[in-house]
């Protein structure tokens, strides 16, 4: 019921629809109300002027009016402190899902107003803006959950300053969306072997030029268990081996069959970031988009994730 | 909390109990305070364990029960200025900060409860900045706010700046707001009375009263002012005498004042007693008129209808009496000859000794000439002093003729049990006597330190008579003519005494102005504009307009400063502006030239001006700096149009 009442409340609330930066926060979409320390100080304020108008105690009244009077001027002063405040950039980097994105968000203002104490939040998490005449950056952390692209949610910018007793907050609502990139598998197997022939003879010479080890996978040849190094550790130390430059490896959509859909994608993410780590070229070929080239590096890996994340659910993809 | 935070909130506290504390009985109000100043130390870290709280609770109000028994409004205000004391025990969050300063904020009210002074005023003032001061330090930690390096300037700018801010309409809502004309429910009483006239006198009982150079009253003059001599204040009138203390005879109140003839044209003033919790005001000489809301009792003392718990003024008349109630009824004739038996052997033995030997005469010449003879003993063998041992069984024995010195009331009350005595109707009268003329203002002002008793004697035809033996012996006493009772001189050195007249007049003023105000004045705050009385709903009308008004004038003054900064940024955005009523804005990611470009395929004849205006804006802002352009640039943008 509570519930059903905040949600009719906050689509009445501007900016109704998702809006491009920069957004000024003018007065018309900024909102005032009184905190419980407001409530309360309205509270004992009004106790204090209703004794003072009936013994009409004047300085009494004089305090409480006093009182009454700057904490009507925090009100509006605290719906000053946001109204002029222009929201110039967000930004966020990719990450996978699970992990929380961070929200960086580039505040400015029109004018030279001293502003503090602000705070950006959007659901659960929340963090404090420092503003100064330049304005100010703050980055907030959101969760996600899926892969894919994920439209920003609206963000709530407000203040309680100056005394605490009033609360001014102002909704942006970007018209942008951030990736998140999928899950990689957790125990995934070693990365698949080698397109073409002479993949194969790379690994039997396994042996030589030990580069380091890493934590062992299901799928590891007991071979190229490092028993030594483990014996030192709680857990099993696989050796890797430096690979060619002619190592080249084709991360194919069927290496996966028989997984479910969605592991399908989180192993060839996980292959994505082995290959990446290992330094071996690789290439890209999932459904229903353009195969990936080999590459190797930065662009190329975000390239091949950005596939992967916007590939379409299972149920599309028939 | 951090700990500027903890201790800023403190401060704010203690602000805010020192007005009240001032106010309690002086054990109790430095108690309380060592009290709160140890449990802030002790709970500063962690909060105190309950059974500790418990304790020191109980303790402090057995503490009360001991020192100020009673049930009143200051033992109310004594109670809850302990509960605050203890209130810092348990401040650790930001929600207990919020919390304690909110409870401590009915400190101050409740000391105005008590005293409305000047002092308390202040003190409060000075509560109510440091509980906002506190307030705003608790928000800056809610929102983790980065201390800056010039804190107290930029803190005390802005809580300042918010008391500015809510002025207006603080000032529109206390002028103009409603009062109630009568109280819905009423202020209780104090439990302890303050020293003051009393409706009892026990001789060598004034002597706090005659120290206490407080103000009584301030008197203005309509007219011609009596002279000092003729000042007599008369308050309450004591008939009845028990053998230690005088007493009134409440009953007369009830009845309406005795028939009197007046002697000359009389005086008109305007008399503000300060508060005194009771309904007895006092008047010049004997009343004759006095305002609604007073009353004048048989014996010609005078009464409000409510008690004075706020500063009141009242507009009277009085006169000198040529005669006051000729003809004495029988019943009161009695009750002013009354004696205690078995009290004053002595006094009474000469007060019939005395009638012997002046005989019996319905003309009243005997009664005369026993008082003529009874005032040149006392100016023949009397002294004035304030330091009179404590009084004994037969007190007015001891000082007729024994210790034969006193001050105003053991010559009053000595004066009048020798009369009776002798047969002549008499009683005590108390009030004040004498004056200060405050220069500054033009107004008389009347001193507790002035309180005096008198007596009256009933002479045939002429009525009651004022009698004050006091004056026989100390005139200077009496009228304070002498220079050192100047108020404010300190010693021989009278540099000060300006400065108090000053301060007295504004002391009055702000008596006026603010303390005086109520549900009258206010109906009648609109008479100097021909309207003689507004109704509740005209004022409430009035009041609305008013705050809309000061609201919009907080908002005006906050947004002004959401004005772009850049003077030539500011003329740009005009310019835009105006464009942008006509469809041709400027957007947002538009270069300076590109935009003037655009205008000027749509609209050819603003195209070269505007052309010319956005190279010189764009010259300004980025190239050279150069002011003598900058100001004719700045002055072709505001001039020119689309």
């Amino acid at each position: 019921m509570l519930a059903a009442l905040r949600r009719r409340m906050q689509s009445w609330m501007r900016p109704r629809q998702a809006e491009t930066l920069p957004a000024c926060l003018q007065r018309n979409r900024i909102y005032v109300l009184p905190t419980m320390t407001g409530l309360f100080f309205g509270l004992l304020l009004g106790t204090m002027g209703l004794g003072a108008l009936n013994f009409n105690n004047n300085p009494a009244l004089l305090l409480a009016l006093l009182l009454a009077g700057a904490a009507q001027a925090s009100l509006i002063s605290a719906h000053m402190q946001l109204s002029g405040v222009v929201v110039d950039t967000i930004a966020a980097d990719p990450v996978p899902a699970g992990e929380p994105l961070r929200l960086r968000i580039g505040l400015g203002a029109h004018d030279a107003r001293m502003r503090r104490g602000m705070r950006l939040a959007s659901g659960n998490s929340h963090v404090h803006v420092e503003f100064d005449h330049n304005g100010g950056t703050a980055e907030l952390p959101l969760p996600t959950e899926r892969r894919g692209l994920m439209p920003l949610p609206r963000l709530e910018l407000s203040t309680v300053q100056p005394l605490g007793l009033a609360r001014a907050w102002a909704y942006v609502w970007p018209a942008q969306s951030a990736l998140v990139y999928p899950a990689p598998e957790a125990q995934a197997p070693p990365l698949p072997a080698p397109a073409g022939d002479a993949g194969r003879a790379q690994v039997t010479r396994a042996g030589d030029d030990v580069h380091h080890l890493r934590g062992y996978r299901t799928g590891d040849a007991p071979r190229s268990v490092a028993w030594k190094a483990s014996a030192r550790r709680d857990s099993l130390l696989v050796r890797e081996y430096e690979q060619h430059r002619s190592d080249q490896l084709l991360l194919d959509w069927p290496l996966t069959a028989g997984l479910p859909h969605e592991q399908r994608i989180r192993r060839l993410a996980r292959w994505v970031d082995d290959a990446e780590r290992e330094g071996r070229r690789y290439a890209l070929q999932i459904p229903g988009q353009a195969p990936i080239p080999m590459g190797l590096g930065e662009a190329h890996r975000h390239r091949c994730l950005r596939a992967l994340a916007l590939m379409p659910g299972e149920a599309a993809h028939g | 909390m951090r700990v500027r935070t903890h201790a800023l909130t403190l401060l704010a506290a203690a602000a805010c109990l020192l007005p009240l504390l001032l106010q309690l009985p002086p054990a109790l109000g430095l108690g309380f305070g060592l009290v709160a100043i140890l449990i802030a130390i002790a709970s500063w870290r962690r909060r105190l364990p309950f059974l500790l709280r418990l304790l020191i609770g109980i303790s402090m109000i057995a503490a009360i029960a001991i020192i100020a028994p009673g049930v009143g409004r200051d033992t109310a205000c004594t109670v809850l200025a302990a509960m605050l004391a203890l209130k810092p025990s348990e401040t650790s969050s930001l929600r207990d900060g919020r919390s304690l300063v909110g409870f401590a904020l009915f400190a101050p009210f409740a000391a105005f409860l008590l005293d409305q002074g000047p002092t308390s005023l202040l003190l409060a003032l000075a509560a109510v900045l440091a509980s906002l001061l506190a307030l705003q330090q608790l928000a800056y930690d809610e929102a983790q706010v980065r201390i800056p390096a010039a804190y107290w300037r930029q803190a005390s700018s802005g809580v300042l700046k918010l008391v500015a801010l809510g002025l207006p309409l603080a000032m529109a809502a206390f002028w103009l707001f409603p009062r109630l004309p009568t109280p819905l429910w009423g202020l209780p009483d104090r439990a302890v009375a303050k020293p003051g006239l009393s409706d009892s006198m026990t001789p060598g009982g004034w002597l706090d009263l005659m120290n206490d150079d407080s103000p009584a009253a301030r008197v203005q003059f309509f007219g011609a002012a009596p002279s000092r001599e003729q000042m007599y204040w008369r308050g309450p009138v004591l008939w009845d005498f028990d053998g230690r203390t005088w007493r009134q005879i409440k009953q007369l109140q009830y009845m309406p004042a005795a028939p009197m003839q007046a002697a000359g044209t009389g005086w008109d003033y305007l008399i503000e007693p300060e508060p005194t919790e009771h309904r007895q005001l006092i008047a010049l000489d004997l009343p004759t008129q006095v305002p609604g809301g007073a009353f004048i009792a048989l014996d010609y003392s005078t009464y409000s209808t409510a008690p004075l718990n706020g500063v009141t003024r009242w507009r009277m008349r009085s006169a000198a009496p040529a005669a006051a109630e000729p003809e004495l009824p029988l019943v009161l004739r009695q009750r002013a000859l009354e004696l205690p038996t078995g009290f004053n052997p002595r006094t009474l033995a000469m007060g019939r000794q005395w009638r012997r030997e002046a005989g019996n005469d319905t003309q009243g010449r005997a009664d005369a000439s026993i008082v003529d003879r009874a005032l040149a003993m006392i100016r023949r063998e009397f002294a004035y002093t304030l330091d009179v041992p404590l009084a004994g069984r037969n007190e007015i024995d001891d000082f007729l003729f024994d210790r034969k010195q006193g001050y105003c009331e053991h010559f009053s009350s000595s004066f009048v049990v020798l009369m009776r005595a002798a047969g002549i109707p008499s009683r005590v009268v108390t009030g004040y006597a004498g004056g200060y003329r405050n220069p500054v203002g033009d107004y008389w002002l009347v001193l507790n330190s002035d309180a005096h008793a008198w007596a009256e004697v009933w002479l045939p035809r002429r009525g009651w008579v004022r009698v004050d033996p006091t004056a026989a012996v100390a005139p200077e006493r009496v009228f304070d003519t002498l220079v050192d009772r100047q108020p404010g001189r300190i010693g021989a050195f009278d540099g000060l005494v300006p400065m108090f007249n000053v301060g007295d007049w504004l002391r009055r003023g702000w008596n006026d102005f603010v303390l005086g105000y109520d549900a009258q004045r206010q109906q009648r705050l609109f008479n100097p504009f021909g309207k003689n009385r507004i109704s509740s709903h005209g004022l409430i009308l009035m009041f609305t307009a008013v705050a809309a008004l000061a609201l919009a004038w907080m908002a005006w003054l906050l947004a002004r400063g959401e004005r772009e900064k850049d003077p030539l940024l500011r003329a740009w955005h005009q310019l835009g502006r105006r464009y942008a009523r006509q469809g041709n804005g400027r957007a947002i990611h538009e270069p300076a030239e590109a935009w003037a470009e655009r205008v000027g395929a749509d609209v050819p004849e603003s195209g070269a001006p505007l052309r010319a205006l956005s190279r010189r804006f764009s010259n300004a802002r980025y190239a050279a700096k150069d002011t003598s352009e900058l100001r004719r640039l700045l002055r072709d943008l505001a001039t020119h149009r689309p």
